[in-house]
């Protein structure tokens, strides 16, 4: 493993210029993308559509869950084809596949960080939300990164075999963003106050939701993550991660072939 | 027990390739057919039994399909056996196609790093070899343009650059000094020899009998997936262009469009001393040009015309006879008791026709023959001369 280290660090320099290389933003382009969509939904939600429900700073309730979607998101789009772009890759060398997913959502990890490191003290100020509980952050951030690793893993390596993934991935993500707690907590959204089961399946069956809670509640509340939120991370995190890499070595075993 | 490093390994090496898997699949197709897609089963390595010592240097050779480079695939561990066992003792490079693994965005200094990191070596020995590399691809400052710029010779330069010195104990070649100029080639080769002096093994994948001959002192050639032959070079590539005559054409008609002559080369054959059909032929053998020629319409002043070209398209030899009044079939031979040809690839073009008749002159038909490679000389003919030295050591002899 240590052998490939330097390897690791060449694919995510190389991902991270390449998308953009001869752009006059270059790199920058990573934080346009995000903060146009966060601009847009902040306008949405807060101004045009006024969901706001009673939320206090609404607008920054909103940025803690965005920046959290965002990352799961376009990592997932990005991986999904990155195995395929880089079949002249695959094809000629022998080195770990997994390093070409991984290095995708390690791009995104930046990008994430960096906007974490930007609204993460805007909230801390604005709310007055310094707790110890931010000490948890790093923690959740590890556990959601292990998870986006672990689909990022999952979606490169079926795309791999079905060229349908992507697309299907694509159309699936802009439902599953309105099914996610984004832009109100569970309890607030629509039919959860008549039937209490649709807020535990929202809660619980969708593996972003929790650690969208888990930053905001660290965040925006100033409070740690209950007991059952952590340990549900931890499962997610560590379940996502294992699968991950137990299916891409298993499907992965071809893909000279494949691609 | 794991090979020592240099040396190679295969054991009932085993693949199959499912043709299904050439082009992508997608769910429909999956969902229509349930998964149970009719697919044609490829047989790419048959059970190949092969061992090769650290230092040796051994050529693959095979038709298309034959099995070498799906060989070159499993022992770079980049296309994994079916059963079997195909394993490359200590550090493996493979250069396979050109340019291997290049971002094309990136600078050709940039991607020895790529090119080094995917082989498994680290900052500081990449650090280590970077100046040599690009001082041995002779790229001098297009070193720092983006690879996307570069010819298809400069990505040849800077792959083999990066490939020659990452002190493998493998090195996998396919189809690699075939391009490129004479001078880099050579300094190639040299480079190849150096580190084989040093105990790396090489195994080179080419179409090209002189590159095998220069640096290979073993040939192994394959045929449907199975080890056909593993010995000596100039017998392994007779055995091969005797692979090869036997079932591909033995030459191609050049006339264009579908005019049809009066007279018709119906047959080309070059044969060796024992009338045999060959197209690989050594310095000072007999060779005979065997042709059938059809008259369509009888021809009074028939003429035969025939060329030798090398492989820069040089003419080396031409020569015609008159063949007076022809008709019905005719059979010409042109027999070289002793050819004069030096190592290389030839192309032999033939031509039949009628002094009178408009538009005669072509020569139409083309057969392909190469000559094997010699210690004696290099160039194109063997000029049969003899050296002697007078002066020997002892005596006076002026600086």
């Amino acid at each position: 493993m240590r052998r490939y280290r330097f390897l690791f660090e060449q694919m995510v320099r190389r991902e991270l210029r390449q998308k953009y290389k001869g752009s006059a933003l270059g790199v920058l382009w990573y934080f346009v993308n995000p903060l146009v969509l966060m601009g847009a939904y902040a306008l949405v939600f807060s101004v045009l559509l006024k969901v706001a429900g009673g939320i206090e700073d609404y607008p920054l309730f909103l940025l803690v869950g965005l920046i959290v979607w965002v990352f799961f998101s376009q990592a997932l789009l990005s991986a999904a084809p990155s195995l395929v772009l880089n079949g002249s890759l695959v094809k000629k060398v022998r080195f770990p596949r997994e390093s070409i997913p991984a290095s995708v959502a390690t791009v995104q990890l930046f990008t994430f960080l960096v906007m974490l490191a930007v609204v993460a003290p805007v909230a801390l100020l604005m709310r007055d939300s310094l707790d110890p509980a931010l000490a948890l952050l790093p923690v959740i951030v590890v556990l959601l990164f292990a998870f986006v690793l672990g689909a990022s893993l999952v979606v490169s390596v079926l795309h791999a075999h079905f060229r349908d993934v992507e697309p299907v991935l694509a159309a699936a993500l802009l439902p599953w963003f309105f099914l996610t707690p984004i832009f109100l907590p569970v309890e607030k959204m629509p039919g959860v106050g008549e039937h209490p089961w649709l807020g535990d399946l929202l809660q619980w069956g969708n593996p972003v939701a929790p650690f969208i809670e888990a930053v905001r509640d660290v965040l925006f509340a100033g409070a740690a993550p209950t007991v059952a939120n952590l340990a549900y991370l931890l499962g997610v995190g560590g379940g996502a991660l294992i699968v991950g890499l137990v299916l891409f070595r298993r499907m992965g075993r071809d893909l000279a072939v494949l691609l | 027990m794991s090979p020592r490093p240099g040396e190679i390994v295969l054991e009932g090496a085993t693949r199959s390739f499912s043709l299904r898997h050439e082009h992508s699949r997608t769910l429909k197709e999956l969902f229509i057919r349930g998964g149970h897609a009719k697919r044609t089963v490829v047989t790419a390595l048959d059970g190949v039994d092969l061992r090769v010592e650290p230092g040796e240097a051994v050529g693959l050779v095979g038709r298309n399909g034959a099995g070498k480079t799906s060989t070159l695939r499993c022992l770079a561990g980049i296309v994994p056996l079916d059963s079997g066992r195909a394993e490359c003792g200590g550090r493996t490079v493979s250069l396979l196609e050109l340019g291997a693994g290049f971002g094309e965005e990136f600078s050709g200094r940039e991607n020895i790093y790529l090119n080094g990191a995917l082989h498994g070596f680290g900052r500081r020995e990449m650090e280590e070899r970077i100046e040599a590399i690009v001082e041995f691809s002779e790229l001098g400052e297009f070193i720092h343009a983006p690879v996307k710029a570069y010819s298809a010779g400069m990505q040849l330069r800077l792959g083999f650059s990066i490939v020659a010195h990452l002190d493998a104990d493998v090195m996998l070649i396919d189809e690699i000094l075939a391009v490129g100029d004479e001078s880099f080639q050579r300094k190639c080769l040299a480079r190849v020899s150096e580190r084989m002096e040093a105990g790396a093994t090489l195994v080179l994948v080419s179409h090209d009998p002189m590159a095998i001959e220069r640096v290979c002192r073993r040939l192994v050639v394959f045929d449907g997936g199975k080890v056909a032959y593993d010995g000596e070079v100039p017998e392994g590539l007779l055995f091969y262009h005797r692979l090869l005559g036997t079932t591909e054409g033995a030459s191609r008609s050049v006339r264009p469009g579908d005019r049809r002559a009066d007279l018709e080369i119906a047959e080309l054959e070059l044969q060796d001393a024992q009338g045999r059909r060959r197209h690989m032929f050594r310095t000072g053998e007999r060779l005979t040009v065997a042709l059938e020629v059809d008259c369509v319409q009888p021809a009074d002043r028939a003429v035969a015309a025939l060329e030798v070209r090398d492989a820069h398209g040089a003419l080396c030899f031409r020569t015609e006879t008159a063949l007076g009044r022809v008709d019905g079939t005719v059979e010409v031979s042109f027999a070289v008791e002793r050819l004069a040809l030096l190592g290389g690839d030839y192309d032999l073009a033939v031509g039949v026709f009628d002094q009178d008749a408009p538009g005669g002159g072509l020569l139409d038909r083309i057969a392909h023959f190469s000559v094997a490679q010699t210690p004696e000389g290099e160039g194109v003919a063997d000029l049969r001369g003899a050296w002697t030295v007078s002066g020997r050591a002892g005596e006076a002899v002026p600086r």
